[in-house]
């Protein structure tokens, strides 16, 4: 009950006139970045948290994690009407998702994703609500030891997920964590890398980093790959179809696979490193096993639309569980939500639920109501959606860079941020192109600090011996773990990369 | 190009570990770890890496890469985008964005003069509202302030 009530009070304090409209001012833009190529959730949380300057924190959170679910309902939009994925959590929705809409299916295509979203969604912050106070309680009797394990969990998990490039992942990794070097050390007062510049002592700030790379770099990569030359004439017109809503069979057909795909979802989302582009995969390939008419997966199944929907969409919400309870970050789009809670002087960890129940239960409470506003506004505004598809890259591309300097500049009133920003959006440009991994630099940029503190502290605290690791119980079951993953994920991604690859056979 | 790329990054991994060494103390005064403990790590590990990757795209024999016009595309918006960088210094937020958006839409989108211009006034009128007016953030001052905005 005690959960019950907690999630009554997030609610009082959710719903508000204020935090209503900040709401669904997140949930909408988050959507609109969604639904730009190339642009997803990391993205459009780094370039739109100055938006949230001048709110107070419940309002700010509330809207950062609405742009954050926001971006990954809207980024299935493109993959159903112009087979161009949003982002990579998006691309098994293509696999059905264009078929369908090439059958004269757009309409209920549409609405079927927004439901399933909505389905996995919800399930994902059910489980959140029962779940993170248990992970809370739990990590509470974590010392240095396990931080500095769960920060190396969350790298090898996401370099695993890396697979052949595993090298490159590494690299960018590595990058990630000298970068969190620069600035003066805690614990000697000693500057590291700062030559001088009163501006890099506090260290290179996380922000700058995040848009240069996720938003700058993938601007650059569109037009190298010729986004901008590209017309909307690949756009199926849904609205001159005679059905739009989905038909009593597409929801009956698909009820179980929605639960299924929710649960798989959030595993997968709580896993870090693994996310929803995996989850999403997984759960198209599952799917189609479970599928009495398999042959079907490909050609414009619902079924084959609805799985990946729900896995990707509940794995955000898994996503949360590790930032709220360790404060630690499993994913990029969750690490750039934990510098916005830094940013308010907010400390995510094993004490933020019982230190600060407003603005926990409040966030948790809202992505009830975010979920239900998505499904509003996913269903409802998706002609402003197709409008927004018709604008060429080469007049969206200057303005997304125009937005990218300006929110840097915005954030500290700092011109060295935001020539960083430059810089991090060129090497972020040769990074997409040359298969590293900006996902694995930013998560290593926010994680390095807190590895390199935990594993000082850990070694004073042992005196220089490493068999602290193995001494301690919950170290031991966080290395059984970490190890039972790094067996276990390329397995999964098998099981996804085989989806895909079945896919791309049967096209 | 790829290796170029993984050159540039191993000479300022070079860097990055030489200081490591030779500025930074691996233990302190009082036998605790001292700053340049993860640096050495973090550093000789970037080097090893980058170095084998190397030695690995040596082996191998790549085709040519893409197309010149795609890098001629990407290379012109990344000039702009540093010009821009310039002239936000320069000319402050607002003139800035004007001048930019005006050129680069003249550049990519020929042909549509008046919704070039539309969009070059427009949208830095936009964020300017919202970033200074509706937000109070800041934008870029201007080094030469000739518009009081």
């Amino acid at each position: 009950m005690d959960i019950f009530a907690d999630l009554m009070m997030g609610l009082s304090i959710a719903i508000t006139p204020i935090n209503i409209v900040y709401l669904l001012f997140g949930a909408l833009v988050g959507m609109i970045v969604g639904v730009i190529p190339g642009f997803g959730p990391a993205a459009g949380l780094a370039i739109l948290l100055p938006v949230t300057f001048g709110m107070d924190p419940v309002g700010a959170i509330m809207m950062l994690a609405a742009i954050y679910y926001g971006a990954m309902y809207g980024g299935t939009i493109t993959s159903i009407l112009l087979n161009t994925p949003g982002e990579s959590a998006t691309v098994a929705s293509t696999f059905d998702g264009f078929p369908l809409a090439k059958k004269g299916r757009a309409g209920p295509a549409l609405v079927m994703q927004a439901a399933a979203s909505f389905v996995g969604g919800t399930v994902g912050v059910v489980l959140i609500t029962i779940l993170a106070p248990m992970f809370s309680q739990v990590s509470r009797s974590f010392g240095p030891p396990e931080y500095f394990l769960l920060a190396m969990m969350g790298m090898l998990t996401l370099i695993v997920m890396i697979g052949t490039n595993w090298k490159l992942g590494v690299i960018s990794a590595l990058i990630g964590f000298a970068l969190g070097t620069v600035g003066v050390d805690l614990e000697t007062g000693q500057g590291r890398y700062t030559f001088g510049s009163a501006e890099l002592i506090g260290g290179i700030y996380f922000i700058p980093i995040a848009i240069g790379l996720f938003g700058l770099g993938e601007l650059f990569y569109a037009f190298h790959t010729g986004l901008h030359k590209t017309g909307t004439g690949g756009i199926v017109q849904y609205d001159k179809e005679e059905r739009f809503w989905p038909t009593t069979h597409d929801w009956v057909s698909t009820r179980w696979t929605m639960v299924r795909c929710s649960i798989l979802g959030f595993v997968v989302g709580v896993i870090p490193g693994a996310g929803a582009t995996i989850a999403s995969l997984m759960a198209y390939s599952t799917e189609r096993s479970f599928s009495k008419t398999p042959e079907k997966f490909g050609t414009g199944e619902m079924a084959g639309l609805v799985a990946p929907e729900t896995a990707n969409n509940a794995a955000s919400s898994g996503a949360m569980i590790p930032l709220l309870t360790l404060g630690i970050p499993g994913s990029a789009a969750t690490a750039v939500l934990l510098a916005a809670f830094l940013l308010w002087g907010l400390r995510p960890g094993p004490l933020f639920m019982s230190q600060n129940p407003e603005l926990a239960w409040g966030l948790i409470a809202s992505m009830y109501l975010g979920n239900m506003a998505l499904l509003a506004i996913s269903i409802f505004a998706i002609p402003v959606f197709v409008q927004l598809i018709k604008i060429p890259y080469r007049i969206l591309g200057p303005i997304v860079l125009v937005i990218c300097a300006l929110g840097t500049f915005s954030v500290h009133a700092s011109f060295i941020e935001t020539y960083i920003m430059f810089a991090a959006g060129i090497a972020g440009f040769f990074m997409r192109l040359y298969n590293f991994s900006p996902a694995a630099l930013v998560l290593a940029l926010v994680l390095g600090p807190l590895a390199e503190e935990a594993l000082r502290q850990t070694l004073t605290i042992s005196r220089g011996s490493f068999m602290i690791f193995v001494e301690r119980t919950p170290s031991l079951w966080i290395i059984g773990v970490t190890l039972a993953l790094v067996v276990v994920l390329p397995l999964m991604k098998r099981l996804g990369g085989g989806a895909q690859e079945a896919e791309k056979s049967g096209s | 190009m790829r290796i170029s790329f993984l050159v540039v990054l191993l000479a300022g991994a070079v860097f990055y570990t030489y200081i490591a060494y030779t500025d930074l103390s691996f233990v302190t005064r009082t036998g605790r770890l001292g700053p340049g403990f993860f640096p050495r790590i973090v550093g000789s590990g970037i080097i090893v890496m980058t170095l084998w990757t190397i030695l690995e795209e040596m082996r191998k024999q790549r085709p040519p890469e893409s197309n010149s016009q795609q890098w001629r595309d990407v290379a012109l918006l990344i000039s702009l985008a540093l010009g821009y960088a310039v002239l936000l210094r320069l000319f402050g937020g607002f003139v800035a964005t004007v001048i930019f958006l005006g050129v680069t839409l003249s550049l990519l989108n020929r042909g549509r003069t008046l919704n070039n211009v539309l969009v070059a006034i427009l949208l830095p009128i936009g964020i300017y509202a919202l970033l200074d007016k509706a937000l109070n953030a800041s934008m870029p001052p201007a080094l030469f302030d000739f518009i009081p905005i």
